[in-house]
């Protein structure tokens, strides 16, 4: 397989608080190829904006990236080093935050936020704010782009392109307003889009609308997307492959099929269980245990045994690194849960956790808000 | 069209509380006790005079007729007779209100060109030496009457280091003649500056101070914003962000400070031209009421509240223009 | 209290006091009803407490205000209780002329063309000898009650419009709400003037006038406050178990709004204290003889080139009473503000 076009390797992101050091995101790894769709899926809290705004290096204090390594068509957007003294620093080939600034933001890796009601400025007109970004990202005039501004509010559906290029945020819905922010995004003809819960804030039909209207031009565009959710169902329809993350770390990678089909990890299997499937007829939905814990503390060994129907005593002291679990010749899937043979910690032989463990999240109710 | 339309609008708008402003200085210079007659023939008057100057000011009639008599004169643009001046109160209004104007406006000018890049820097800078700075300065700024900033400024730029004068405040345009030590319009307006500087700064540090706080948090709040965050992301520079995306959202409840501010400042220039002893609507409004020259009276507090409303409605046009959701008025 | 003429007879206080606690207990806030009221006041009250002792900025606003207020206090103390004995006892009379006066001493370790500064008057002496570190501090209790008597003004008069306005809507809403805007139109120095020539010039006139005035700042605050408290599903609950609509106001809404309330009445009280000042300065409120600051500034007018420190203290009085409320007040607000805390 050619080299991935973006590449992240043991990515850290923390918050210094008052109330400690949050571990948002906690040396995830994954890669992003040519023309895919790679899901980032997860609860609220997971870390997975944080992870998206680090891939841009756009973590705002007290957020810092700590560690990790992430490469885009070879450059290395974040990458740390040891000096002499053994303390870090940044490397040599890091690019510069004004690097970053013009050759890689918006440019060769675009963004669509989350909230498309706020997303946009209020007091400037939609085209304009279009006009702006492909301006500074493509370098074309303004006349051309302009044109180009009305040219992609077309191609993602908005009626009357001319006369809305004019008009302000508040009156557009806030289906229009996401495509407009997908417009944005694709106009800028980045290599990758990172598309962070654009669906999330939009109702039920809406969202259909747009996650067919964007995999059509992604074909056509061949853009890759890193998709970030915490909807199943939207992975099921959009993704190619899919990482899940749990309390800041990538728990189960494996391609949309394998995940659905081939679940490994209990926390995997208990999101999928969370949510009604079209494919199979389920009597009863079963949310999951508990609540997420706050990255501030996670719990020890593996973050999700406090939560999960197979921890065992070994859970408790044992913190499984992802490994992959496919056979021989089938694509990569990743997990981290010790019940599997490969990790050969004793499980088997292991006491189950008893069931007061748990008895303080019997609130069970699985928190799928969008917001975190 | 959408605007003219809405300012038009907005004055329409306004006339209940112009009706009402009459009303409250009709009714308090009702209550004053004093008879104005006494005041203008002396203590024993013969009676045919009494009546006579009773008969000129309608004072002989009730009170109801002779409210509903001066409102009919406002709204024909006759704000009554000063007995104090035995002139029209709206002439003596029109010669006094410009020296008022002309003061209020650049305090507004001094605030706004130095509260708005303070401001700024201090959002930018949040919780940095330069943020720090610029909050104490606010806070003394809020916390300082503005007549006593004005003795102090007297004290030391006129009598210790007489850089500026101490009194008084002629117009740019005044005639050359009519300013002492002037003989060209230029010498005119340079000696209108000088004698401006000092109640500018007395007068505007208040506004400047609370511009500055408004600013401050505003900009801090804009800063965060969803939009700021995507312009980032599309590599929009930071200078771009702080001039362009944030700034304009930021200065909409700007706006409104310096609209209500307003009401702050007319109050402040009372103070103001009494300590630099400038011949204003302030000290108009003080020798009317220690005359107890009724028509007077009300004419400048009435003006005082038209100042005010126009003010808002200004603030308001200029809120319609910068921010889109405002919608013009009639359809609201 | 009603701060007066130093030679007006001081058991008017007394009497006053017991006016405002017989009006306090008639008030519906005490009634059968009232315990759930004051548990919950008195949470908000101690809940505000412990944020504001873990706010830097909010503390050094309490030491400063708790300051001047305790000067206040003593100067009260030494004002009704002693007739200014110990005033008098340390330094020359406040109000009346002393024998031998020593017009516009400098400060000590000052000198000027009327003398050199002395230890007995260290802030220096006014032009009528009197020391002017003494009128300061009889200035303080001035200052300080006009700040929370107009400020009280204002909160009383602006949370019963405010309240009503909201709760009811409608008609009441419009009528009350076209008037309190018609008082705001008014810039409010002018309008307190134009006030005072109507009722009188003294000091408790300029209170009720700078209270009146700021009437609308809490009347807008609270109207917002009840308005969207009103739609709250706790409220909705209340009204459909048949709590009258004045309970439910007094008991929900009221409290509701303790926070913003707070905040607001204490900066307030800062600007109360600075236009009573300008009042004063303008010859509307306290007169000479009685040692307020405005009034202090005001006759420093005619002194300020040969003795210009007489009017460099008063308002540095006032500056520092008034910063101490606005720190307060701003502190306040971050403590009970989590959204600004980061």
């Amino acid at each position: 397989m050619s080299d991935p076009l973006l590449s992240v390797e043991n990515l850290k992101t923390q918050f210094f608080t008052e109330d400690g050091t949050v571990r948002a995101v906690d040396g995830i790894s994954f890669d992003v190829h040519e023309g895919e769709i790679v899901g980032l899926v997860g609860e609220s809290g997971a870390g997975k904006s944080v992870a998206t705004s680090s891939l841009l290096r756009l973590v705002d204090s007290p957020g810092e990236i700590v560690g990790g390594e992430v490469t885009f068509k070879g450059r290395t957007l974040f990458g740390l080093e040891e000096d002499a003294n053994g303390d870090l620093r940044p490397r040599d080939d890091m690019l510069s935050e004004e690097e970053m600034r013009r050759e890689i933001r918006g440019r060769e890796i675009a963004i669509i936020f989350q909230d498309p009601m706020e997303s946009l400025n209020p007091v400037f007109t939609v085209g304009g704010q279009l006009r702006e970004f492909i301006e500074l990202n493509r370098d074309l005039s303004e006349e051309e782009a302009k044109r180009e501004a009305i040219d992609m509010l077309r191609e993602v559906g908005i009626p009357a392109p001319e006369t809305r290029y004019d008009e302000y945020p508040h009156q557009f819905s806030g289906g229009m307003r996401q495509r407009v922010l997908i417009a944005m995004a694709l106009a800028c003809q980045p290599d990758l889009i990172i598309a962070d819960e654009p669906t999330t804030a939009l109702d039920v039909t809406v969202e259909g609308q747009i996650l067919a209207m964007v995999e059509e031009l992604q074909r056509k565009y061949d853009t890759s997307f890193v998709w970030v959710t915490h909807d199943m169902s939207v992975v099921a329809e959009i993704c190619d492959r899919v990482n899940v993350m749990y309390l800041g770390e990538i728990i189960e990678h494996a391609t949309v099929d394998d995940l659905f089909y081939d679940t490994k990890h209990p926390y995997t299997r208990a999101l999928l269980d969370s949510m009604p499937r079209p494919d199979e007829t389920v009597h009863e939905l079963n949310p999951i245990r508990g609540v997420m814990p706050e990255a501030i503390d996670p719990p020890s060994g593996c973050r999700f045994h406090p939560r999960c129907p197979d921890g065992r005593e070994v859970c408790r002291e044992v913190h499984p690194e992802p490994r992959d679990l496919a056979e021989a010749g089938e694509p990569t899937h990743r997990a981290a849960c010790v019940k599997y043979d490969a990790f050969d910690v004793g499980y088997d032989e292991s006491r189950p956790l008893e069931a007061d463990v748990t008895g303080g999240f019997d609130a069970g109710l699985t928190e799928t808000g969008g917001d975190e | 069209m959408g605007l003219l339309r809405y300012t038009l609008w907005r004055f329409a708008q306004s006339i209940p509380v112009l009706i009402g402003i009459i009303t409250i200085t009709f009714f308090l210079a009702n209550q004053i006790p004093g008879d104005p007659v006494e005041i203008m023939l002396g203590p024993s008057p013969a009676q045919e005079q009494v009546e006579a100057i009773q008969a000129r000011y309608g004072l002989d009639r009730p009170a109801h007729e002779r409210y509903l008599t001066y409102l009919a004169g406002v709204a024909t643009g006759d704000l009554g007779w000063s007995i104090y001046y035995d002139r029209p109160v709206l002439e003596m209004i029109l010669l006094r209100l410009p020296v008022t104007m002309y003061l209020t406006v650049s305090a507004f000018a001094f605030a706004i060109v130095t509260a708005i890049p303070l401001g700024v820097l201090s959002a930018k800078r949040r919780n940095e030496p330069a943020d720090h700075v610029s909050r104490v300065v606010s806070l003394v700024g809020v916390s300082t009457p503005s007549f006593w900033i004005g003795l102090m400024l007297i004290i030391v730029f006129a009598f210790h280091l007489g850089w500026f004068p101490a009194r008084g405040l002629p117009l740019p345009w005044a005639s050359p003649a009519d300013v002492r030590g002037a003989s060209t319009q230029v010498e005119v307006v340079r000696t209108s500056l000088y004698h401006l500087a000092m109640p500018m700064v007395a007068l505007g540090t208040l506004q400047m101070a609370q511009i500055t706080r408004i600013e401050r948090s505003s900009m801090v709040d804009s800063l965060q914003g969803e939009y700021v965050k995507l312009a980032r992301a599309y590599g929009v520079p930071e200078s771009t962000i702080v001039r362009k995306h944030a700034f304009q959202v930021a200065q909409l409840p700007v706006i409104t400070i310096v609209g209500l501010g307003l009401s702050t400042a007319l109050g402040g220039a009372v103070l103001t031209e009494t300590v630099f002893e400038i011949q204003g609507m302030g000290r108009l409004i003080i020798t009317a009421i220690n005359n107890q020259d009724y028509e007077l009276i009300m004419g400048t507090t009435f003006m005082f509240g038209v100042a005010f409303v126009v003010g808002v409605i200004i603030t308001d046009i200029a809120y319609a223009y910068i921010d889109p959701r405002v919608t013009y008025g009639d359809e609201a | 209290m009603t701060a007066r003429d130093p030679d007006s007879p001081s058991d008017d206080a007394r009497a006053d006091g017991t006016t405002t606690d017989a009006t306090t207990d008639d008030s519906p806030t005490h009634d059968a009803a009232a315990g759930s009221d004051e548990i919950e006041t008195r949470v908000g009250l101690r809940y505000t407490l412990r944020q504001v002792k873990r706010d830097t900025t909010a503390r050094i606003g309490i030491y400063t205000v708790g300051f001047v207020t305790f000067v206040a206090v003593l100067a009260s103390i030494d004002y009704y209780v002693f007739d200014y004995a110990v005033a008098e006892a340390v330094w020359y009379s406040p109000v009346s002329d002393p024998e031998e006066v020593q017009r516009l001493l400098p400060p000590v370790f000052m000198e000027n063309q009327f003398g050199t500064g002395v230890l007995e008057h260290p802030m220096g002496t006014d032009h009528r000898g009197r020391d002017i570190f003494v009128r300061l501090f009889y200035g303080t209790r001035i200052a300080i009650t006009v700040g929370f008597m107009a400020t009280g003004i204002g909160l009383g008069g602006g949370t019963l419009i405010g309240a009503v306005s909201g709760y009811y809507g409608g008609w009441i809403d419009d009528v009350l709400q076209r008037v309190t805007e018609t008082v705001y139109a008014i810039p409010f120095l002018v309008l307190v003037i134009a006030f005072m020539t109507a009722f009188g010039r003294d000091l408790t006139f300029a209170m009720i006038g700078v209270g009146i005035t700021s009437i609308p700042v809490f009347n807008r605050l609270i109207r917002s406050r009840v308005v969207s408290v009103r739609e709250e599903d706790y409220i909705e609950a209340a009204r459909a178990a048949g709590v009258k609509d004045r309970n439910i106001i007094l008991r929900h809404v009221i409290p509701n709004s303790f926070a913003p309330v707070l905040v607001q009445a204490t900066l307030q009280i800062g600007v109360s204290i600075l236009i009573v000042a300008g009042l004063s300065f303008l010859g509307f409120g306290a007169q000479p003889p009685t040692p307020s600051w405005g009034q202090m500034l005001s006759a420093s007018r005619n002194y300020m080139l040969p003795a210009p420190t007489f009017s460099l203290f008063p308002g540095i009085a006032i500056l520092v009473t008034v910063v101490g409320f606005n720190i307060l007040g701003d502190g306040l607000q971050d403590a009970l503000d989590p959204r600004i805390n980061n």
